[in-house]
């Protein structure tokens, strides 16, 4: 009977089971906040800290100091030099990372289950004893000067850097976290160091934990390890000033290759924005949600001008960028920017059918799950909620909230978003032809 | 998933090193050829469906390369029942993600969706399959997407445009030489009729295995694909291109001339690939070799080239054991201005060398060791990669059945092991070495 009972049970479990998992919170005496997922199917365990010190807060002329803090923070520690440190983690396959984008920086952690003490020791030695030698730092930075050059090989980070200028101007947003070869030049490690006194706090930070463990295990090894961190960043996540909109700029950069890359940008919402949803749903329809999306049908699928044509916005403290990106043969990038800005015409004019949201909509309610069915997904949808202070059962109410977007909803966002008048252009290519 | 984890606890009794192994696989065989593979995981309501064809690049005629690849793209393009571009619209509205990849061994067809809608992407994958339309206006347009997407992957990016040179200058018989996207010569003679002499030579039902993982039953996946797959009618399954690469007589060298910032030297040669049952020992041992250069945080690529002797800002190697024939072991350094591909090169020849003569220390194998096993621990956690390692080793002709024996291979690789496999296949005058020189442009 109770064999019954229980198999009865796992295919009700497995049928009704679009249910989100529940995110799980705790906090630190030191203001650290922990959200927690539990996945017991892998033996692993994922994390990602995310703390207020993004590339947002690179002093002026210094660009890449965030980024050069994240490799400093992983290289070594006050305790052990680069090459001991090195072994240390081999050890145990400890994968310690470390990432920066504009508003935040992240320390991520990805172990064995039966390596996670080993783990958190070295996640904890990393973030809280910094060994700031110096020659490593010369080192790194030479490295990073290179790594700069060599990405100006790549007409996406050289259009990524004219967009951003554009935009942003000297707003905090307005440069590539990354640097450029000479504002890496300029960075000092006191620069690395401030920016990690002032802005490497507990206070508005968020650990985001996934895998095979529980809320009072996570705590009772997270306590003793991360008790001696103290206090409250300088700047929290949202004090920031909005930049001021844009329109209409046109940018040429020239750049030896066969194609153009034609970029168009404007200012996107930001990820507390009120209509945050049926913007969403309003780029996934119109390039974000690939072979669906309107401008891949009629850039590619109807003309044949392109491999990919996408459209994508940054959701950050304040607004980000909004982005329509594509590459084609040099002597069709008019064509092509044509094409786009007619689409987003008649988006932006009402020709949207119901038939059409509902194919979106679908699309995106379908897909949920897969958003978030590994433990690195989660850590990171996870740490964004944190971050930015999303309510906790923010992944529970998500598909209702793309279903609620209506037919009146995307068709105001569409003409407030989408009028091709408010958007600016670069162009990265060979030159000479405009 | 219960189980799963059962499996790697006892795992990790008996495997003082850690250990990694999945879910069971069920496999069944069809009349017609059609093989299918299925790992259930009940974790989540999804599954990704897989379907694997044993057709690549190395199965084009001279003159017809990127036909392969070509040949993906119309599968998306129309066929009896589905309109061009239906395919992926009605894959879109139930909540599922599609794409396909093609490589010089194979050619594969993927989607993620909602469980409990399996049967009919199963059902969907066998009509088109089965019953493809081949026009030649939808072939146009396409042709030129592809000719941009090679522009994108090759033309406008000198270091894979230098690698595709390294390639076709290391060998000499074997289909490695060629890009798997096609010389853009050929790409600009291919017609509608070398696609369909293609679809009838090579899309036949015993160059299929379809691999499902994710929230389903094994018996109820094998009565769908019986009821779709299983009822296309056999056809005569082509041999593949295989040849023998003669052995290098000497080193080679090519330079590539082209607009870039800054200069790359790379290090090819063939090395063996894996042969359940006859070659584990060596070929493991070359596994673990290139780990020892490249994979961990203490790669002595990145440790001695980089860190210590400053010879470049970034180094790395690359050893695919599950290619077909051989493979081309690789290794590259990005330089930096005052850097120069001689330096580099010497250094690098140098570290080889120890290698061969020096045993590797026991700390150092081991940790490499763990670190191969613990990255497919990892990789369990997306489905994405556990069907496809399914699929990349029936396709190659090892068979998914294997999987445990090579994490066996690698915990039994000595430092005698490493040192033999270095010594016999890593070697300058094995190697063809390509350089990128940065072209100066007003």
């Amino acid at each position: 009977m109770r064999r019954v009972f229980l198999l009865l049970a796992l295919l009700l479990i497995s049928h009704t089971a679009q249910a989100v998992p529940p995110i799980q919170e705790a906090r630190l005496d030191n203001g650290l906040r922990i959200l927690l997922m539990e996945a017991h199917q892998v033996p692993m365990v994922a994390m990602q800290l995310n703390v207020v010190a993004g590339s947002r807060f690179d002093p002026a002329g210094r660009e890449g100091t965030a980024m050069m803090l994240a490799s400093m923070l992983t290289d070594h520690t006050a305790k052990h030099r680069h090459e001991a440190w090195n072994r240390l983690l081999d050890q145990d396959a400890i994968k310690l990372g470390s990432d920066v984008d504009v508003d935040r920086l992240s320390l991520s952690l990805t172990v064995l289950r039966e390596a996670l003490e080993p783990g958190l020791d070295a996640f904890a030695e990393a973030l809280l004893r910094p060994g700031w030698n110096r020659s490593r730092f010369a080192s790194l930075q030479q490295d990073a000067i290179a790594a700069a050059r060599k990405a100006r090989e790549e007409p996406g980070v050289v259009a990524s850097e004219a967009s951003r200028a554009l935009l942003f101007g000297a707003h905090p947003y307005g440069h590539r976290a990354a640097g450029t070869p000479a504002s890496l030049q300029r960075i000092k490690l006191r620069d690395v160091q401030r920016v990690y006194d002032r802005q490497v706090r507990p206070r508005g930070a968020v650990l985001a934990v996934s895998g095979d463990i529980t809320m009072a295990e996570l705590l009772s090894l997270l306590r003793p390890r991360l008790q001696a961190w103290q206090g409250a960043p300088e700047k929290a996540i949202h004090a920031i000033a909005a930049p001021a909109p844009v329109a209409g700029k046109r940018k040429d950069v020239a750049m030896h290759t066969t194609q153009t890359l034609v970029q168009l940008v404007r200012l996107g919402p930001q990820r507390t924005a009120e209509d945050f949803f049926p913007v969403f749903v309003l780029n996934h329809m119109l390039g974000g949600g690939g072979f669906g999306s309107r401008l891949m049908e009629e850039v590619r699928e109807k003309r044949g001008l392109v491999y990919g044509v996408y459209s994508y916005f940054v959701p950050l403290a304040t607004h980000g960028p909004f982005v329509i990106t594509l590459q084609t043969r040099a002597d069709q990038a008019d064509e092509a920017a044509r094409v786009v800005r007619q689409t987003m015409q008649a988006m932006a004019d009402g020709h949207i059918s119901s038939r059409q949201l509902k194919a979106t909509k679908d699309n995106l309610v379908g897909s949920f799950a897969q958003r978030m069915d590994s433990n690195r997904e989660r850590v990171g949808l996870m740490s964004m909620i944190g971050l930015y202070g999303l309510p906790l059962d923010y992944l529970q109410q998500w598909r209702d909230r793309v279903q609620a977007v209506s037919l009146q909803d995307i068709k105001a966002e569409a003409a407030r978003w989408l009028k091709p008048a408010t958007w600016n252009e670069v162009r990265v290519g060979p030159a000479g032809r405009r | 998933m219960q189980r799963i984890h059962r499996w790697l606890a006892l795992g990790l009794m008996l495997c003082a090193s850690g250990i990694a192994q999945a879910a069971d696989i069920h496999e069944a065989v069809f009349r017609n050829g059609v093989k299918l593979v299925v790992e259930e995981d009940h974790s989540a309501p999804v599954a990704m469906v897989q379907v694997w064809l044993k057709v690549g690049g190395r199965d084009e005629v001279p003159g017809k390369t990127g036909l392969a690849h070509v040949f993906e793209h119309m599968m998306f393009k129309g066929s009896k029942k589905l309109a061009p571009g239906e395919f992926s619209k009605r894959i879109a509205a139930m909540g599922g993600n599609d794409n396909a990849f093609t490589s010089h061994d194979f050619t594969a067809y993927f989607e993620t969706v909602p469980a409990d809608r399996v049967d009919e992407v199963l059902g969907m994958e066998a009509e088109r399959f089965a019953g493809l339309r081949l026009r030649d206006e939808e072939f146009q347009k396409e042709i030129r997407v592809i000719q941009e997407e090679r522009r994108m992957r090759t033309e406008d990016d000198p270091n894979s445009h230098m690698f595709e040179e390294l390639s076709a200058a290391a060998l000499r018989l074997h289909p490695y030489r060629n890009p798997v996207i096609g010389w853009m010569q050929d790409l600009q003679r291919l017609n509608i009729g070398d696609v369909r002499a293609f679809y009838r030579q090579h899309y036949v039902p015993g160059n299929v295995i379809v691999v499902v993982v994710g929230d389903v039953d094994f018996a109820h996946v094998k009565q769908t694909v019986a009821r779709t797959f299983g009822h296309i009618r056999a056809r005569p399954v082509p041999a593949r291109f295989n040849p023998v690469e003669p052995e290098p007589l000497g080193p080679k060298r090519v330079e590539v001339h082209l607009p870039a910032q800054l200069p790359m030297v790379a290090m090819t040669m063939p090395v063996p690939v894996w042969q359940p049952g006859k070659n584990d020992r060596e070929v493991a041992a070359l596994a673990v070799a290139t780990q020892i250069l490249a994979g961990g945080y203490a790669a002595r690529m990145q440790k001695e080239l980089v860190d210590e002797q400053r010879l470049a800002f970034s180094a790395a190697a690359g050893y695919d054991p599950f290619s077909m024939g051989i493979d081309l072991w690789f290794a590259y350094g990005m330089l930096g201005p005052k850097q120069t591909p001689e330096a580099f090169e010497t250094g690098f020849w140098k570290l080889i060398q120890h290698m061969a003569h020096q045993p590797v220390d026991e700390a150092t194998l081991a940790a490499a060791r763990r670190n191969m096993i613990a990255s497919e621990v990892f990789a369990q956690d997306s489905l994405y990669l556990r069907a496809k390692e399914i699929g990349r080793m029936e396709v190659v002709g090892i068979g998914a059945a294997h999987r445990d024996d090579w994490l066996a291979a690698i915990r039994q690789v000595t430092a005698r092991d490493v040192q033999q496999a270095v010594a016999r296949w890593l070697k300058p005058a094995r190697a063809t070495t390509g350089i990128l020189i940065p072209e100066v442009k007003s």
